[in-house]
């Protein structure tokens, strides 16, 4: 232990000396490494687009299960699950840097991490913004700024100019069928139910208190949803999800107009610039929608 | 009697030397030996001595300790399905657990809650058999399989109601998982400490095996005796449940296993039972951590896989 607070001692010290690139992470701390990651290792599957999306792709050594994009990605040597680390595989591998997931990573196998005096920086983008600017975060960790920056601003001016050509469309009642066994949905909160508004949707469960609450069929029906959206197709384009369940509801209004969308899964999903592929789909989505109403 | 210890320590010696020399990363023997002198480079020493020697005492005490707890609690209620959870105890330390998880408390306080809730289970369940009426085991039995199942409903309860990004970690827990119990000290102090403790009662335990009525004959105080079993098995669960959450059946088959090998003679089981019940937990956290790595398996799938085998075929061999 001794050493290994020496270490760390000597990290923070050395960091401080020549400390060039640092960065304030998703749960508020501040890291400083003594020069760009040349080794870093992302913990979610987010976490590997977003480092590959801000440029940092090259210097990226290990990912962990189901980093199925981009494709390079999956090239790449695992570490185990997000729920559960190998930490062994991990700290082999010295890594300077651990991209961090706040909620999906078990927080005690982060905090050993951090005992065992590696560089993590926890993220977790929970608005259009926050996607951009942890775009701009990692790229300055790992000194891909230009790439990085870039992308952000491509993101931001994307996002921006769907907001544009959506505002004032005639709203849309949805439903956002998140699982089905057991029924899940989203709200206002969570970044579908931001994609959802920005499409010029209102989300029929926006105003619950989870960000991903649980709900009845029951309450579906009550809703009375004009579109039913759910994201259920892989990258393949294989649909694994169905809402044909719902077409015995003929009285719904999403029903008798024949809006029912499966749409690509991680796009949507994902809190990576993919989102604005996947904002960009919704927004497709729910025009034809419009339009059958 | 004192061979069989002899073999089961040194086979628990073998068990830990394995656990620490083996993992998703190979260290070639010749570093691990450097890391033993004290050498070694500081990757090959932080693998070896930050993460898998906590992980194997952890996992070798919470074994231990749950194997005792195992063979207290069948001298106790004269049962053999008896097992350290039988009495509801896991239900309320998962409960503890759970709660604290949900209100997002780190790995600290979640042990803590866990411990406060296996005590709180015993004294539940310690009071409602008590009450006025007569003790008897079955009593006893009855009140603890009952809170036990309402226990589990109100786990069922948190799960359906916890965010989904909660579930995982939740689940491991209710599983049994050895991959974060970093401070071993505790249960090693506990597990020596209850194993001193209970020597000089094994004579007693021995009688009190055979019934109360022949114990009191025997001049046993026999329910000061089974209180206190009854509550040093719950302490012992209790602080094995704290560091590697709800690990099942290493209490119920470890007794068991002994007995048909050495005989029911408490004074050799207790003892034995701490040895073999930590080789059987070291043997599978280091199958669950490489076996099929980088993936981690719950430690709780492997104690079954191996113990089940082991189990049967000794229960046929005795026939």
């Amino acid at each position: 232990m001794i050493v290994i607070r020496v270490f760390v001692l000597f990290l923070m010290l050395s960091s401080h000396v020549v400390a060039d690139v640092c960065a304030t992470d998703d749960n508020g701390v501040e890291l400083c490494l003594p020069g760009p990651a040349q080794r870093i290792v992302t913990l979610s599957p987010g976490a590997t687009e977003l480092a590959f999306a801000a440029g940092a792709g090259e210097q990226v050594i290990a990912v962990v299960d189901y980093s199925d994009y981009p494709p390079e990605a999956e090239m790449l040597p695992n570490v185990g699950s997000h729920t559960r680390i190998d930490l062994e595989a991990l700290v082999a591998l010295k890594p300077d840097l651990v991209v961090t997931w706040v909620s999906g990573n078990p927080v005690e196998q982060v905090t050993m991490l951090n005992q065992l005096g590696m560089a993590t920086f926890a993220i977790e983008p929970r608005t259009f913004e926050g996607v951009s600017s942890v775009l701009e975060r990692l790229a300055s960790l790992a000194g891909t700024e230009s790439e990085g920056y870039a992308e952000a601003a491509r993101f931001r001016q994307g996002i921006a100019a769907l907001a544009k050509q959506y505002r004032g469309r005639e709203p849309v009642r949805v439903f956002y069928q998140v699982w089905d066994q057991p029924l899940m949905t989203i709200n206002d909160e969570h970044l579908i139910g931001k994609v959802i508004s920005l499409c010029g949707g209102q989300n029929i469960f926006g105003e619950m208190a989870r960000l991903v609450p649980r709900i009845g069929p029951e309450d579906v029906l009550a809703g009375d949803p004009e579109a039913i959206l759910s994201g259920g197709t892989d990258e393949d384009g294989n649909s694994y999800t169905s809402l044909e369940r719902w077409r015995e509801f003929g009285a719904m209004a999403a029903v008798a107009a024949d809006n029912l969308f499966i749409i690509p899964a991680s796009p949507i999903s994902r809190p990576t610039p993919r989102l604005l592929d996947g904002a960009r789909t919704v927004c497709e989505k729910l025009d034809m929608a419009r339009a059958r109403l | 009697m004192m061979r069989a210890l002899t073999i089961l320590t040194v086979i628990a010696a073998l068990a830990c030397a394995l656990s620490l020399a083996v993992g998703s990363v190979t260290i070639p023997p010749g570093d691990l030996w450097q890391v033993v002198l004290g050498q070694g480079d500081t990757l090959d020493r932080t693998l070896l001595i930050d993460l898998r020697l906590p992980r194997t005492l952890s996992a070798f005490a919470a074994g231990g300790l749950l194997a005792i707890a195992g063979a207290l609690m069948q001298v106790l209620l004269r049962n053999p399905l008896a097992d350290p959870y039988v009495l509801g105890l896991s239900g309320g330390a998962a409960t503890g657990a759970l709660l604290a998880m949900l209100a997002g408390a780190g790995m600290v306080l979640v042990s803590g809650a866990a411990f406060a809730g296996a005590l709180f289970a015993t004294l539940l369940v310690f009071g409602l058999a008590h009450g006025t009426g007569s003790w008897t085991p079955s009593r006893l039995l009855l009140t603890g399989v009952v809170t036990a199942a309402g226990w589990g409903a109100a786990i069922t309860l948190m799960l359906a109601i916890t965010p989904a990004h909660q579930l995982p970690g939740m689940l491991y827990w209710l599983m049994g998982d050895v991959s974060y119990a970093r401070l071993p000290w505790p249960s090693i102090v506990v597990l020596m400490l209850a194993v001193i403790a209970l020597l000089p009662l094994a004579r007693s335990l021995n009688v009190l095996a055979r019934g109360p009525l022949q114990a009191a004959a025997l001049g046993v105080s026999v329910r000061p005796l089974e209180w206190s079993i009854y509550l040093l098995a719950s302490l012992l669960t209790a602080t094995a449940v704290t560091s590697v959450g709800s690990i099942g059946f290493v209490g119920l088959i470890v007794p068991h296993m002994l007995r048909l090998v050495l005989g029911n003679d408490q004074r050799v089981i207790l003892p034995a039972s701490a040895l073999a019940g930590g080789t059987l937990l070291v043997l599978a956290d280091t199958l669950a951590r490489t076996v099929i790595a980088p993936e981690q398996l719950p430690v709780g799938v492997i104690t079954a896989l191996l113990g089940v085998p082991t189990f049967l075929y000794l229960l046929h061999r005795s026939r």
